[in-house]
């Protein structure tokens, strides 16, 4: 058959346990497929055993991939003359050291033809991800914005119009605008009828209609209730939980980031920051929380004036801003176990005992839906998405009025985010925690009361 | 499986330190004795033969470590504590004098050592100059590579974590950054201790090491290497005593890193 | 744009920097030497002087002045390339370094032509070579960086010349004959310099050239296809340049320093032998000037690799 066809594929790891287990998949050109799952099914290793790319420590022990109906034998010449592959950082995984015209120029050298015709295709592949070549051909990565060099590797990964199309989390390794754009163009790759396309992704709705086939990987944890845990002791104030005006911005390099912007939350409100990436969405979740320096603006939380270096702040202000960061691999000390990062907060703030500290860090682990022997694991030993829950868990030990959440979904399987989203829910309901999330995840936008938009300047969507 | 391994290369690095400190004690002969002719070859009561003088040549390498040893640590714990203090420091604080120390680190980082050491060893005996050529060479390399690592961990989620709940920048720097970090540390201490064995090697062979009789692995080379051709193992065991002591500090060294 | 501009900012920030790098190393040098405990007149008169003899002394060799003022004037003397007397001989320095040269010239050159493809070589097979082989020569390399010199020329003296008597053990040089005339003679000092040298090169370019495969855009050329030797050349090469010529510099001071040790240990009258009997004879004008010596080459390696650096990377002056 025509394009790729990929049957009985087991891959083991490093122990031997297998990782996937006797798949069939195949997609003729003119197709295109989904490969859907919650992380930690084995979706980026299915794709790398089809690309032959499998990381050490994982092997293929049986399985056969075929392309046009041969067995595949020279893995890398076939990447490179057949397959455009778009990863889950695109932006990273553009060279320094190439400007945006080279990088695209790059898959054109397999068809041979004059440069001027290569060049010429370079800048109609710019042009049809909404670049100007004219502008941008001669930029360096690091002079992209970041949503540019996405569409940057995008123009790449299509630029040779490959027989084989293959994005690996497209929903979140691109913004909307770039991931819309993207779309378009697999549409009409399908509508040629040409080449096949394989899309990965954990976000089943965004694929699902556009793909002919999807295959799912793994199954939906069974949700849990998640238990909340006991009520801190706050005092609480009639007026918004935080107030910020005339607020600005720097970039750590100086450049403005945002001018003159305002904004209040109500208790148990939560209120979406959406924005293009790289327009200072995570910086301004920092500024709040007293990490980042800020140019100009006041706030007041609880009724009190907050001061902006977090080592100015008092301990009740301490205690009601908590936030959470987006990189669960770093969230946590790796040389210390989860017990020891619940307790610290535990009784430096709410000035627990020993034996109470314990007590409530094992309470607060349930409420992030984690079995409590996790306390006296270290961070090596768990998940991204655990490592994340942990995070949360740390987050509402002080008993936060308020909760900076820095995509905390973006690491999680549609299961555990759902869980995680609910959780906070309950806990609006019940101890009238404000959330301010940073997202670029649309089902958590979708819960919020608000969503805010940043661009230069900050615009707010009432519902 | 990790873990057992690093024990394993430590506890045999530990072996090797230990001999080499406390090996004197297993002579059974007094190092600077004369028992035999000029580089005698191996025999009854002489399993490595002799030396130069005719002295016991196991005697003399059991012996010869102590001092070398000793000195290395010494200078490796100076450098690597200096540079471990230096780096958290030039890496947390942002000021101008944090920035100063880099630069300065980085344009002593290509001295080479043993020509500081040289320059000490005017005004200074041999195991002194050891040390400020460890810590002029060596603590550059450590606070360069410390400092990287702080300021890396200052946007860990832990690190920000500690701020958000108010706790000082010392505490942060040792409760946090410290203890995440001790691989490196360890790491860092041994390659500073193979500089310093080096160093002090190549100090000892040019004569500015413990003065004669004494039995010092470095100088042993030198005496007996005229005889290589009567009695080989003259010259090779202390080679091998060195090559030994620094080889398992630096594989324990390197393992170390590997794991943070 | 901002390209050019980095560039042309870029080229005197490196002379600056070699600048800062030689003005330290001579202060470092001359306070060390000088200004550390004990009279240079008592060092120098071996302590035997009686106290009207160490002044004259003193005044003789004008360290009855400040010390700011003599150390401006050592400076003088040795950029206008008059840096004194020897203590010991009385001939001038400049001579007895200019006699040393050609040797350790010799040796330094020949050590680093084999160093440098070495270096290269391992790093890359510890890194990209074949599989069951990286952790065998990761191990050579660390191994052989952590071999003191000393004991590595044992054991090429016991083997090349005791056993296989491939080599003379001690290189005496007949006088007034050019290094090089006699190749077996450098054969044992080369490899002492060189294999260290090389080990120790190879385990920092290794975790260079390791950090740039990892790199994701590294890792991403592979995944798309590119040929292995694309992206060595066009994604790993220009990531690693910059750190392999700054590198390269250290690893010559390294190797520049080196040769007071082989030099001693094989009987070649080259600079460094001279530094070592200086040092021993506490000849301060000629430790001092071959330090000197030896720190400039140091800084025009820098400067060498913070030209390439720029070269190859025009953000380099805009990073950071």
């Amino acid at each position: 058959m025509s394009g790729l066809a990929v049957s009985g594929l087991t891959v083991v790891g490093p122990a031997g346990a297998a990782v996937v287990r006797d798949l069939d998949l195949s997609t003729a050109r003119g197709e295109v497929l989904a490969l859907v799952g919650p992380s930690g099914t084995g979706k980026t290793t299915v794709l790398r055993a089809v690309l032959d790319v499998l990381p050490p420590g994982l092997t293929r022990i049986a399985g056969r991939v075929e392309w046009d109906g041969a067995e595949l034998r020279a893995t890398r010449r076939w990447r490179r003359r057949h397959v455009g592959y778009l990863g889950q950082d695109p932006s990273s995984a553009l060279h320094p050291l190439l400007t945006a015209r080279a990088a695209v120029l790059e898959p054109l050298r397999v068809l041979g033809r004059s440069r001027a015709v290569r060049r010429a295709r370079a800048e109609q592949a710019l042009a049809d991800v909404g670049l100007d070549p004219e502008e941008l051909g001669e930029r360096l990565p690091h002079q992209l914005s970041g949503g540019q060099a996405q569409r940057v590797a995008l123009a790449r990964a299509l630029a040779a119009d490959p027989d084989l199309l293959v994005l690996d989390e497209p929903t979140s390794a691109l913004d909307p605008e770039a991931l819309e754009t993207a779309v378009a163009l697999i549409r009409r790759r399908r509508a040629e009828g040409r080449s096949a396309t394989l899309i990965v992704s954990h976000d089943g709705s965004v694929v699902a209609g556009l793909a002919d086939r999807v295959v799912r990987l793994g199954m939906p944890p069974a949700a849990a209730p998640p238990a909340a845990p006991r009520a801190a002791t706050r005092a609480r104030t009639a007026g918004p939980v935080l107030a910020v005006g005339g607020l600005g911005l720097d970039r750590p390099d100086g450049a403005p980031l945002l001018d003159d912007a305002g904004l209040a939350i109500a208790p148990g409100e939560f209120v979406a920051v959406l924005g293009p990436s790289g327009c200072g969405k995570s910086t301004l979740l920092r500024a709040l929380a007293g990490l980042h320096p800020v140019r100009a603006g006041t706030a007041t939380l609880l009724g009190e004036p907050l001061r902006w270096p977090v080592r100015g702040r008092s301990v009740p202000a301490l205690r009601a801003l908590s936030l959470v960061g987006q990189d669960p691999l770093a969230a946590l000390n790796p040389a210390r176990p989860v017990s020891a990062a619940l307790r610290r907060p535990l009784r430096l703030l709410r000035g627990l005992s020993r034996r109470e500290a314990a007590a409530e860090a094992d309470r607060l682990l349930a409420a992030v839906g984690l079995p409590a022997d996790t306390a006296r694991r270290y961070p090596s030993a768990l998940s991204g998405g655990q490592r994340q829950r942990v995070a949360l868990a740390r987050a509402l030990a002080a008993g936060p009025a308020l909760l900076l959440a820095d995509e905390i979904t973006a690491a999680l399987d549609a299961g555990t985010a759902e869980r995680v989203l609910d959780l906070l829910d309950l806990l609006r309901q019940k101890e009238e925690l404000a959330v301010l999330a940073v997202t670029h995840d649309k089902t958590v936008a979708a819960r919020a009361d608000r969503v805010l938009r940043i661009g230069r300047s900050m615009t707010d969507d009432r519902r | 499986m990790r873990v057992s391994r690093v024990l394993l290369v430590a506890v045999a690095a530990g072996g090797v330190l230990a001999l080499a400190l406390g090996g004197e004690a297993l002579a059974g002969r007094e190092p600077t004795r004369t028992v035999a002719a000029p580089w005698a070859v191996a025999g009854p009561g002489l399993p490595l033969g002799a030396d130069v003088l005719g002295r016991d040549v196991l005697a003399r390498v059991l012996a010869g470590g102590r001092d070398l040893t000793l000195g290395a640590l010494a200078a490796a714990g100076a450098a690597s504590s200096l540079g471990v203090a230096g780096g958290l420091w030039a890496g947390w604080s942002r000021g101008r004098a944090a920035r100063a120390a880099r630069a300065l680190s980085d344009l002593l980082l290509v001295l080479p050592l043993l020509l500081v050491a040289m320059l000490a060893v005017v005004t200074v005996p041999g195991p002194a100059a050891v040390i400020a050529g460890t810590v002029f060479g060596g603590a550059p390399l450590t606070l360069r590579v410390m400092a990287d690592a702080t300021a890396q961990a200052r946007h860990t989620g832990y690190v920000e974590a500690a701020l958000s709940r108010g706790e000082r920048g010392l505490s942060v720097l040792f409760r946090e950054v410290l203890p995440a970090h001790a691989g490196l540390v360890g790491a860092d201490l041994g390659q500073r201790m193979v500089l310093a064995v080096q160093l002090s090697a190549a100090l000892n062979v040019l004569g500015f090491g413990p003065p004669p009789p004494e039995a010092d692995w470095a100088a042993m080379l030198r005496e007996n290497l005229p005889g290589i051709g009567l009695n080989p193992a003259a010259v090779l065991a202390p080679a091998a005593a060195l090559a030994l002591l620094a080889g398992s500090v630096a594989g324990l060294s390197h393992i170390l890193a590997g794991r943070s | 744009m901002a390209a050019d501009g980095a560039r042309f900012g870029g080229v005197p920030r490196v002379i600056v920097r070699a600048g800062a790098l030689l003005s330290c190393a001579s202060t470092v040098i001359f306070l060390i030497t000088e200004a550390l405990p004990g009279d240079a007149a008592v060092v120098r008169s071996g302590g035997r002087a009686t106290a009207e003899q160490l002044d004259r002394l003193r005044a003789e060799a004008g360290l009855d002045r400040p010390l700011a003022e003599r150390y401006v004037s050592w400076l003088a003397g040795t950029l206008s390339g008059d840096p004194g007397h020897s203590l010991l001989t009385g001939r001038p320095v400049a001579e007895l370094i200019g006699q040393r040269m050609p040797v350790t010239l010799t040796l330094a050159a020949a050590a680093l032509a084999l160093a440098v493809p070495l270096m290269a070589i391992l790093a890359w097979a510890a890194v990209g070579g074949p599989r069951p082989l990286r952790p065998v020569i990761t191990g050579l390399v660390v191994g052989g960086a952590a071999l003191p010199q000393v004991a590595l020329a044992a054991l090429l003296v016991a083997l090349l010349s005791a056993a296989w008597k491939l080599v003379p053990p001690v290189s005496l040089l007949p006088a007034g004959e050019p290094p090089w005339s006699r190749p077996a003679l450098l054969v044992l000092p080369v490899l002492t310099l060189a294999l260290p040298a090389a080990a120790y090169g190879a385990a920092l370019l290794r975790g260079a050239v390791a950090d740039a495969v990892s790199r994701p855009f590294v890792r991403d050329a592979g995944l798309r296809g590119v040929s292995a030797a694309a992206v060595a050349l066009r994604y790993v090469f220009p990531v690693v340049a910059p750190a392999a010529v700054r590198l390269l510099a250290v690893v010559a001071g390294g190797l520049v320093a080196g040769t007071t040790v082989v030099e001693t240990l094989f009987g070649l009258a080259g600079l460094g032998e001279l530094l070592v009997s200086s040092v021993g004879g506490r000849d301060l004008p000629v430790v001092q000037a071959v330090t000197l010596l030896a720190a400039a080459v140091v800084a025009a390696g820098l400067i060498t690799a913070d030209a390439v650096a720029l070269a190859v990377d025009p953000r380099g002056g805009a990073a950071r």
